[in-house]
């Protein structure tokens, strides 16, 4: 990276708002060191930085709250990094069109503060709201449970402007919630990590607050039972919220009890009245398949178990060896948790599942001490994935240590879908700028 | 506009008959004519062959040839399309998927239908429903439109107020890209892996490839439905009470506005129940559980109350929800009986600038010396202004078309959009700029070449022209199967 590079970044953000040697140790992935760290203040510096790195050849990898920089494959060469956390403003909030427009750096807690300030919220929960952003959120596909009922960032983005490799402010879709104007652009940005485009400005379809807001614990002997009851929900004219299929490790680790049997965590909000028929209807549903005990938790108690869930992946164990994200159809959920753990016990390691039951979203945790070294835990996620894959889903490794990853591929096979996501990423990003490597199919 | 000498269109029509069959090859000027419009009559483009593939190789084959022939191709479905995006603008081969209209698969448990392009919206709700289940995106021509061409638009209809659109509940796609090759995008799974080919291909309008197999989403049908009337002296009255109720913490299924041109249009023609002499009515309808369905509705009248409602009422049964939902469903069908054209638009704007905006459009539609009657979904703040006018009287057309583009500019103004579920195809195209600079242009035009980088697959449309208007004919006549009262538009 050459000097003048350093200097055009400070020309462009100000000089405080340039890390370079040592200052960029917060920033490092993958054990590797950013070459320098800019944080631009507008849309516009993240243009002009853009415009500089392409100039120097010099990869860029956007970062927003760093909550998912584990994810995917290791960047090939880690070049700048952009962090979008200036970007921080509400940008419009209009509470009778249900809509706002927010900034990419702004984090999901500070948004739904300000939007609950209001009477609403964005119906997305994913984890470390503190410090996950809108921009990596989206660019990471997260969502939390309450997607069974509300749906996941594709269902809520309207509208996005972003900053593409040659510095160009794109933007896609609009701010109102009907829209069939050109192509849909935004849904391109969802889950592209940061390979197409930096997301500076996102407009988001909005809720009105529920007037009250619970979660059932259910608690059942085995997970087949609570699998079971999963499905009876589904089955059944309830509006759930979240359906969270959780096994028993991950029941111990989100402290509801020890780790044999299962639970099954139902969300239910809206009019107080319809919440209290749904709780006492879900117990008496889940009463002849198995429910061994149900607690209905409010206020505090919910916000700590959810917040609690969004993290069991990572923290099921005290040492945590890799964990893994499984999409499967619904009916799938239950065998393959039950599945999966029987692998990991084979191959004397412990495994916490924790699934979004109705969306088919499996969390998959391997943990099991001095047990876990790198040849059984490859091979446990080897042999994971090709259980999904049996299944017909797919499995993407979500957090493992490098040596891990350089065994078993992050991503599942990209298909010959990956040829037009190829061409895309070309006619977007021609040089190859933004974060290298890091999708899906090594885009 | 055939560009095909006939000695070459002899052999090519020997070559489709071998690949499809006798009988699946339209190619004389009179079949073709059936083919040169869409809903949107302003329109018309002749292909060179009409071509009925029933399966997935079979399009394949036919996208190949064209190919190998350099002719521009474009799928169709039922032609019920209302911006001309169907249309073979510059010849060559129109692929009509009505004959491959099967429902392959359904999968109760996963909730999830397996269907051909060709099927009629409704036809899948009729096919699931004895099992308790529908398919939500409901478009007003769901009983003659197809899911492939809801793919096409990303179609919306009154329920997308709480369900969603089209891209809402589609979960993968089979598809013949422009080259031919058959992939699948997504699946039956609820993400997959890469980028969201399947979110992107919704809504391309045809220039992506052709859907061949759709796997969408199928809901269960509610426990309870709840349908209100609420009747206004004035519009604006109705317009704020859709910001009330959303600001009452509701979201109703689907909240629509019709104003009193619509309803004495509607009255003469069918007698729905609604009163003649107001100025504008909302239906509203809640739907989801039984318990404090009565409670939501009850907030749901006194919002609109309290914003000047002259008369709220719920229906009482569902003979009588039927009927206020004939009146919106069939108010197409009265304007023909009053005026002998009319021009569907299609806008959208934020909901809480409604009272402006179709105070705006009454004025540039009186400005024009026209007449305009609404009828639209007010919670999506998705106007549908209908222009009236007669085709006979020289000069109004032109008039028509002008006072359609000042309401997409008001539209545009207010921070909304030229388009909420008609899509661009050709009516459109040169309104493009008014909210999309060169910037998002380009890049659209980048993601459109790495699908159809041969620029074949339904060509002509979505981007502002190059020549002004091009050679699509804006003068009206009325379409050959209307001219013969086989048909009327909707």
């Amino acid at each position: 990276m050459p000097a003048t590079f350093h200097d055009e970044l400070r020309r462009i953000v100000g000089p405080a708002h340039v890390l370079t040697g040592i200052e960029c140790g917060p920033y490092v992935i993958e054990g590797r060191t950013p070459e320098a760290v800019v944080a631009p203040g507008s849309k516009e510096d993240v243009a002009a930085v853009l415009v500089a790195a392409g100039e120097a050849s010099v990869p860029v990898t956007p970062w927003g709250g760093g909550t998912t920089m584990a994810v995917g494959s290791p960047p090939s060469r880690l070049g700048l990094v952009l962090l979008l956390g200036r970007l921080n403003r509400l940008v419009e909030h209009e509470p009778g069109d249900l809509t706002a427009t927010v900034e990419g750096g702004m984090t999901v807690q500070a948004l739904q503060e300000a939007l609950g300030r209001r009477g609403q919220w964005l119906s997305l929960d994913p984890p470390h709201a503190a410090k996950a952003t809108i921009g990596g959120t989206l660019s990471a596909n997260v969502a939390g449970p309450r997607r069974h009922l509300y749906g996941g960032c594709r269902d809520l983005l309207i509208g996005l402007t972003v900053v593409t490799a040659d510095g160009a402010i794109v933007k896609g879709g609009g701010k109102v919630v009907k829209n069939v104007a050109g192509y849909d652009l935004p849904k391109l940005f969802i889950g592209a990590f940061g390979t197409l485009g930096v997301i500076v400005e996102a407009t988001l379809k909005l809720r009105p607050r529920p007037d009250a807001d619970r979660v059932v614990v259910a608690r059942f002997e085995r997970l087949k039972d609570a699998g079971v009851a999963a499905r009876t929900v589904m089955a059944s004219d309830l509006l759930p919220s979240a359906l969270d299929l959780i096994d028993g490790e991950a029941v111990r680790a989100l402290g509801l009890g020890g780790a044999d049997g299962a639970a099954l965590l139902v969300g239910v909000d809206g009019m107080a009245d319809q919440v209290d028929w749904q709780c006492r209807e879900i117990e008496r549903l889940l009463e002849p398949v198995g429910l061994r005990e149900a607690r209905v938790l409010d206020g505090a108690e919910r916000d700590r178990l959810w917040h609690a869930r969004g993290t069991v992946g990572r923290e099921a164990f005290a040492e945590t060896a890799a964990t893994m994200r499984w999409v499967l159809l619904p009916s799938q959920v239950a065998d393959c948790m039950e599945q999966g753990a029987a692998v990991a016990q084979r191959a004397g390691l412990r495994a916490a599942t924790a699934a979004h039951a109705g969306v088919g979203i499996v969390e998959a945790a391997l943990g099991g001490g001095e047990h876990a070294d790198l040849e059984r835990v490859a091979a446990v996620l080897s042999e994971w994935r090709a259980l999904v894959r049996g299944a017909g889903g797919h499995a993407v490794i979500q957090w493992a240590p490098l040596a891990v990853k350089e065994r078993v591929p992050v991503w599942d096979e990209a298909g010959p879908a990956l040829r037009i996501m190829e061409r895309i990423k070309a006619q977007l990003d021609p040089r190859g700028v933004l974060n290298p490597g890091r999708a899906a199919g090594g885009i | 506009m055939s560009s095909l000498d006939p000695g070459r269109k002899a052999g090519l029509r020997r070559e489709l008959e071998g690949l499809l069959g006798k009988g699946a090859v339209l190619s004389d000027p009179e079949e073709l004519l059936v083919y040169e419009s869409d809903g949107l009559t302003l329109f018309q483009a002749l292909a060179d062959f009409v071509v009925f593939p029933t399966s997935v190789e079979q399009v394949s084959a036919v996208v190949r040839l064209a190919n190998r022939e350099s002719l521009p191709f474009v799928a169709r479905g039922a032609g019920t399309g209302l911006s001309g995006g169907c249309l073979p603008a510059e010849g060559g081969l129109v692929i009509s998927l009505m004959r491959m209209n099967r429902v392959l698969e359904v999968d109760y448990e996963n909730q999830l239908a397996v269907v051909e392009p060709g099927l009629v919206n409704l036809h899948l709700s009729w096919a699931v429903g004895p099992k308790g289940f529908y398919y939500a995106p409901d478009p007003s021509s769901q009983q003659a439109c197809t899911i492939g061409g809801n793919i096409a638009n990303n179609s919306g209809g009154p329920h997308t107020l709480k369900y969603g659109v089209t891209v809402n509940h589609v979960l993968g796609l089979e598809v013949v890209l422009p080259d031919g090759e058959i992939i699948w995008l997504g699946g039956r799974t609820r993400e997959s892996q890469g980028y969201d080919l399947t979110g992107l291909f919704v809504g391309s309008e045809g220039t992506f490839g052709i859907a061949t197999k759709i796997i969408v989403r199928i809901l269960r049908r509610p426990q309870a439905v709840k349908t209100v009337l609420a009747v206004f002296d004035a519009v604006e009255a109705a317009s704020e009470s859709v910001s009330a109720v959303i600001g009452r913490g509701l979201v109703p299924a689907a909240m629509e506005m019709i104003d009193q041109l619509t309803i004495q249009a509607v009255e003469d023609a069918f007698g729905c129940g609604y009163p003649r002499d107001a100025a504008a009515a909302l239906l509203i309808e809640l739907d989801g559980l039984r318990e404090g369905m009565e409670a939501q509705a009850e907030r749901v009248m006194a919002a609109c109350r309290e914003n000047g409602a002259r008369e709220v009422r719920a229906a009482r049964d569902e003979t009588e929800r039927q009927l206020l939902w004939k009146g919106r469903k069939s108010a197409f069908g009265a304007y023909g009986r009053i005026s002998p054209a009319y021009m569907v638009m299609d806008g959208v704007i934020p909901r809480t600038r409604l009272p402006e905006v179709l105070r705006r459009v009454n004025e540039i539609v009186g400005a024009h010396e026209l007449r305009v009657g609404n009828v639209f979904h007010a919670g999506d703040g998705n106007l549908h202004p209908n222009i009236l006018y007669d085709p006979r009287r020289p000069g109004e057309v032109a008039r028509v078309v002008t006072a359609g583009g000042e309401i997409l500019k008001v539209c545009a103004d207010v921070g909304g959009s030229i388009s909420g579920e008609h899509g661009i195809g050709l009516e459109k195209m040169d309104y493009m700029p008014l909210i999309f600079t060169e910037a998002d242009l380009h890049a659209m035009r980048g993601v459109r070449d790495a699908w159809n980088p041969r620029g074949l697959c339904n060509p002509g449309k979505i981007f502002p022209s190059r020549k002004a208007c091009g050679e699509a004919s804006i003068a009206y006549r009325p379409h050959p199967i209307e001219a013969q009262g086989l048909a009327q538009r909707f």
